[in-house]
């Protein structure tokens, strides 16, 4: 990969070799799969009331996921338990609907580039949905791994440790677009 | 003077209303992922905070394992919490004295 920077005209680009484009676009998707259950409007029988739900984004789930990727991903807003629903019922649906958003952006992103030879080039605005969405992967492969601690590895069979490998590549990557929003 | 003494009155009544209504506050929980550079550019981003802020901030969620980032009403809490959300930070509100 060729690290994101700030080009002369102000857009941020990158060079990301194929299997590096495939494997982004696999792990955005994968999130967008993941969440936008979460995001679908509720099954409601009246169009009128199901509009208003959709129209304001109403609706969500009313307590935290057992998966823990998405419980971290969609976490509770309040230590109080009814409050935490009470909240999750309002907020869920459109929060949930805006990483969905991000995960597709980051896919349309790297699909343009396929044909510009693997440089991706960002807007300020996309610069952002690939920021939240690396910080969505690197959470559901966390946990996934199983880390729980600032100086925990994770699991350590052979196929976790190539997702360490992904996971380590990625903070790389962050840290490389933030210096390039920065600049 | 009855006209003054009892907008007086209100005024009292609405003050501690006020009050009562306020101050929450925003915490960010320390998290194993979040990368600190992460954490610090999210400070400066979205709250505004001048980099040794942010980074102070960001230290204290480290060591600590959770910071005051935003005081405020409870809807301005929860707005910042979802921001927070949105950025994959684990955040929470609570009333402050909580």
């Amino acid at each position: 990969m060729i690290a994101f920077e700030r080009g002369h005209d102000g857009a941020i680009t990158a060079g990301f070799t194929g299997p590096e484009a495939s494997l982004i676009t696999s792990l955005a998707e994968q999130i967008a799969g993941m969440l936008d259950p979460f995001a679908a409007p509720p099954e409601i029988d009246d169009p009128d009331a199901a509009a208003l739900y959709a129209s304001v984004g109403l609706g969500g789930s009313s307590r935290l996921s057992d998966d823990p990727a998405i419980a971290r991903l969609l976490p509770n807003a309040y230590a109080d338990d009814e409050a935490a629903a009470d909240f999750r019922g309002l907020t869920e649906r459109s929060l949930a609907s805006r990483k969905v958003a991000n995960a597709r952006v980051v896919v349309q992103s790297l699909r343009v580039s396929d044909v510009t030879a693997g440089v991706v080039v960002l807007s300020e605005e996309e610069a952002q949905s690939w920021l939240r969405t690396l910080a969505d992967v690197r959470l559901t492969i966390a946990a996934r791994l199983g880390i729980k601690t600032d100086d925990d590895e994770g699991a350590d069979d052979d196929s976790s440790l190539a997702l360490r490998d992904v996971y380590d590549w990625l903070a790389w990557v962050t840290e490389s677009l933030i210096d390039a929003i920065e600049s | 003077m009855p006209q003054t003494l009892e907008s007086l009155e209100l005024r009292e009544e609405s003050a501690s209303a006020t009050e009562i209504d306020s101050p929450w506050v925003t915490l960010v929980w320390n998290d194993p992922v979040n990368l600190m550079s992460y954490v610090s550019y999210v400070f400066r981003s979205y709250f505004g905070f001048s980099h040794p802020e942010a980074d102070k901030r960001m230290l204290q969620v480290h060591h600590d394992g959770k910071a005051v980032v935003a005081t405020g009403s409870r809807e301005q809490m929860e707005m910042h919490v979802e921001a927070m959300h949105d950025f994959g930070l684990w955040a929470t509100l609570q009333k402050a004295d909580a």
